[in-house]
């Protein structure tokens, strides 16, 4: 490949690459469907029966209704999730949303979990080090003949690769 | 029948008390080598058999709960509340575990019968089952004393008896229902049996590990019923609740998880043990925790901490929980205190890439997927304590958090096996991960191909990103195994001579523990790889008039009609969908809605067509109440079928690890 | 079911279990401690398991020969002691 001929392909990989990226973000704006079913499962049905909202159908529930149409009107008059979120947390409490929000004492409880494994990971790795420092020094084998003919009867036992056996 | 139930628990309690004080009582003359009036040895053996005759006691009681809810006697309130005259007689059997106070006769029942079998086996090493004994007693003395002072199944109805029962919940009215609980409750009441052996041996100073031979059988058994009960409640959960998933993240689903993670870790850590007397205490510890995780989801749920689905009635049991648990951990942590001495390691760890150490990492992964579950079901009761609001800390939070956790122990299935025992360096067995990591990059070659894409619209998505890398370590992993067979058969055949299929036999048969165990592997990768595909879920909720058309998928549905039907136990009403596929006509489904008489409880009913690809699942949701038409939500599921395929092989693969190994001896002697 | 018959059976199976738990058993299991003999030949038994399965995974390829060597001797050496104290143990 010449270096013209590398020009003209790394141009057309270029064009290539803008063209999918413009396709992606044109792509990019969700219908309002999608919207919903998204939100609707990051809210609670608050009528106790410990469901997401947009999980929530048995018969007689006295609040799922409601709770998804107002979500509907919401995403109609184009309020971003943060506006939706609060305006919900306003009206019900913070018990609606379905996971604590990432601020306050509640980002405790998503930074506890990566802490935790954190914490574990690196006191993991360091006693396997510790321990395995321990070991550096080589083992002094015992070569007095009784040893040494236990060991040969071992090895017969356990089967080394030369009698075939396991 | 409630008299003679109420006097056969309350002799059980009896005897199971005497089972304990007389258990200790000789355990300790013995060992201090005190002098008595009678025999120790006599009296640790009456107490042995005072807990085989509360076994016959707690049948007893069992068996008039079943007479009394089969012969429809409504004096006793249990039966008025948990059955109905017209209930099919599978239903009338789950009533017995259907509410609190025959859950708990259950798990009563369960520890008497694995205690009786435990006491029937004593001869294997006397001492060391006294101990076991005598502290399973304990247990069950907890159990029967809840039975009979705060939670009687044979309490009597006040006033007039009516003329029939309320009838089952409806929720409970599935076949998976009636097998689910019995088998979790087998699976929860199990882990007494190795936390017993555990305790026992830590209390004797019992020289070396064979107690975690003597009780591995028991481990497995009840880690295999646990995986079954978690799986089957699942399905009834996808079968049933018909919101077109199967896990929620509810209190109780979580509470049976985190035993069955610090039970996998145990199974796998107690191996260091055994082989290499390592990790002793670790162990220990881990065992106390799986026994005390199977008391809390009881805790949590009926003392009212935590609101779920499954709490069906709160009540003071929770407080009688609670309490159990911290003497529990009070014995625990004395024991321990007093003779941790004895947990010594012997020795240490050759390297960080050895199978040993694999074994903790795949300790900590578990551990802490233990522990985010744990913190995420506890954090609104913090959160309360502390800001004084109640938060709910639902499905997103854990599955944030928890899928990531979950694809590391994935990646850690695939790498431990390639890892030898007391492996010295990584560059000495470099070559084990070439074939996993080649089909790695394939996969994921193959899966971009193939559309699954993380920048999916422009923006990541993370439930595809996360799919992806199931795939793509699921492939991995799958490989690391097979090439692990074919290794291990390479080395069979060259020795016999014989063709790869029967050397792999062979090689089953010389380790049944290893090579079962890698078959419960790939069993739950195949798990993994059905769970992934809920990232590419579809649904589609439509009113359907007659003749109208739904499409979804492959799949176009069209309403033919809807119907109502009768029979003495519930009505139902039901649409009549033709599915096509490729414009002809493929199937017909009958999504339901039944009404329960005795209850008056509704209660859908999903129609399922599955394929190995996806799952097509349908839902009547009831007639629109201004049309009159019938509402209908499809959701198309991909690779559901998966999951309970992968179960499937896990139960096929503890089932061939709980098989004893051809002994070397009889090997050579075969070769010979 | 009436109370009454309810009551006598229950009391019966009351006697009956009573009965058998305290029913004079002449030959109990005797609590014989394990003894260090039958320690030594469980972790005799667990080492030949240890050294048949480095041999096998040595044999799948699993393993870089001097890894193997070094630790074949390390394990047969502490089996070797294993074995002399039984035999010490057993000549007593």
């Amino acid at each position: 490949m010449n270096r013209s001929q590398a020009a003209v392909f790394w141009m057309r990989a270029c064009q290539a690459l803008a063209l999918a990226v413009a396709v992606c973000f044109s792509m990019g704006a969700t219908t309002a469907g999608a919207r919903f079913n998204d939100l609707s499962h990051r809210l609670m049905c608050t009528c106790g029966c410990a469901q997401l909202l947009g999980e929530c159908n048995h018969v007689g529930c006295t609040e799922s209704t409601r709770e998804r149409n107002e979500l509907s009107a919401a995403i109609a008059a184009g309020q971003t999730n943060q506006q939706i979120f609060a305006a919900f947390s306003a009206k019900y409490g913070a018990i609606v949303l379905a996971a604590p929000p990432a601020k306050g004492f509640d980002l405790i409880a998503w930074i506890a979990p990566f802490a935790v494994f954190a914490a574990a990971l690196l006191g993991v790795i360091l006693l396997v080090r510790r321990w395995s420092a321990g070991q550096s020094a080589p083992a002094v084998l015992h070569n007095d003949p009784a040893t040494l003919a236990l060991r040969e009867k071992i090895r017969r036992e356990t089967g080394s690769v030369n009698n075939g056996g396991f | 029948m409630a008299t003679f139930g109420s006097l056969a628990l309350l002799i059980a309690l009896a005897l199971a008390a005497y089972n304990l004080l007389a258990g200790a009582v000789a355990l300790r003359l013995l060992a201090t080598g005190q002098s008595s009036r009678i025999a120790p040895e006599r009296l640790a053996d009456t107490a042995r058999r005072a807990g085989i005759a509360g076994f016959v006691a707690v049948s007893a009681a069992a068996f008039a709960l079943i007479w009394s809810v089969f012969a429809n006697d409504f004096s006793i309130t249990y039966i008025l509340e948990h059955s109905n005259r017209d209930l099919p007689a599978a239903y009338k059997f789950a009533a017995l575990w259907s509410g609190q106070e025959g859950s708990l006769l259950l798990w009563a029942w369960l520890l008497g019968t694995f205690g009786f079998i435990l006491r029937l086996r004593h001869k294997t090493d006397v001492k060391l089952y006294a101990y076991a004994g005598t502290i399973i007693a304990a247990v069950q003395v907890f159990f029967l004393a809840i039975l009979v002072f705060a939670a009687p199944p044979f309490a009597l109805t006040q006033g007039a008896v009516p003329q029939d029962g309320f009838g089952l919940n409806p929720l409970l009215q599935y076949p998976e229902m009636v097998i689910h609980p019995p088998l979790l409750y087998l699976g929860y009441v199990g882990f007494s049996v190795p936390f017993a052996f555990a305790l026992g041996a830590l209390m004797m100073r019992y020289p070396g590990e064979r107690w975690i031979k003597i009780t591995r059988v028991w481990t497995m058994v009840t880690w295999l019923f646990l995986t079954l009960g978690i799986f089957l409640g699942m399905h009834w959960a996808y079968a049933v609740l018909g919101w077109g998933g199967y896990w929620g993240w509810d209190p109780v689903e979580n509470a049976s998880l985190m035993p069955w993670l610090t039970g996998t870790a145990f199974l796998h850590s107690v191996m260091m043990q055994e082989k290499r007397g390592m990790m002793k205490s670790w162990n220990i510890w881990l065992i106390f925790s799986t026994f005390l995780l199977t008391l809390l989801g009881t805790t949590l749920t009926r003392g009212g901490l935590v609101s779920s689905v499954h709490a069906f009635a709160e009540s003071s049991i929770g407080n009688w929980f609670l309490v159990f648990m911290l003497l529990v951990l009070a014995v625990c942590i004395f024991t321990y205190i007093l003779q941790h001495r004895h947990l010594e390691s012997e020795r240490q760890l050759e390297s960080l890439v050895s199978r040993e150490s694999s074994f903790l990492f795949n300790n900590l992964v578990l551990l802490t997927a233990c522990f985010v579950i744990l913190w995420g079901t506890l954090f609104p009761i913090l959160s309360e304590f502390v800001q004084g609001s109640k938060v709910t800390v639902g499905a997103p939070f854990f599955n944030r958090v928890a899928v990531p956790i979950g694809l590391f122990l994935i990646f850690l299935t695939g790498v431990g096996p390639l890892l030898p025992w007391r492996a010295s360096s990584f560059r000495s067995i470099r070559r084990n991960f070439v074939a996993p990591v080649v089909v790695l990059w394939l996969t994921v070659i193959g899966c971009l191909a193939a559309g699954i894409r993380p920048w999916n619209n422009g923006t990541f998505d993370r439930g595809d990103f996360y799919a992806l890398v199931a795939f793509v370590l699921a492939a991995a992993v799958v490989t690391a195994v097979v090439v692990e067979f074919l290794r291990g058969a390479k080395v069979i055949s060259r020795q016999t001579g014989g063709n790869l299929f029967v050397s792999i036999f062979a090689l089953i048969r010389r380790n049944t523990r290893r090579y079962g165990g890698y078959i419960v592997h790939v069993g739950v990768v195949i798990v993994v790889v059905g769970l992934a595909g809920a990232a590419f879920n579809r649904s589609q909720e439509q009113e359907l008039a007659l003749g109208s058309k739904m499409p979804i998928g492959p799949y176009t549905l069209v309403c033919t009609g809807f119907t109502q039907d009768a029979n003495p136990n519930y009505d139902s009403e039901y649409a009549m969908l033709d599915v096509y596929r490729d414009g002809k006509r493929a199937f017909q489904m009958n999504p339901e809605k039944r009404v329960y008489t005795a209850s008056q409880q509704p209660q859908t009913m999903v129609a399922i067509h599955s394929v190995p690809g996806w799952d097509l699942y349908v839902v009547y949701e009831g007639a629109n109440p201004d049309t009159g038409q019938p509402i209908i939500k499809a959701f198309l599921n991909p690779l559901v079928s998966w999951i309970w395929a992968g179960v499937a092989l896990m139960c096929l693969g503890t089932v061939i690890a709980l098989m004893p190994s051809q002994k070397p001896a009889a090997l050579k002697g075969g070769q010979a | 079911m009436t109370q009454s018959l309810g009551l006598i059976l229950g009391a019966f199976l009351g006697l009956v279990l009573f009965l058998y738990t305290f029913w004079p058993e002449k030959n109990s299991a005797s609590q014989r401690e394990k003894t260090r003999i039958d320690y030594l030949l469980e972790r005799k038994e667990q080492l030949y398991d240890n050294l048949r399965d480095l041999n096998f995974e040595y044999r799948a390829g699993k393993y870089p020969e001097e890894d193997y060597q070094a630790q074949r001797s390390l394990m047969e050496d502490e089996t070797a002691r294993i074995l002399a104290q039984i035999e010490t143990l057993q000549k007593a």
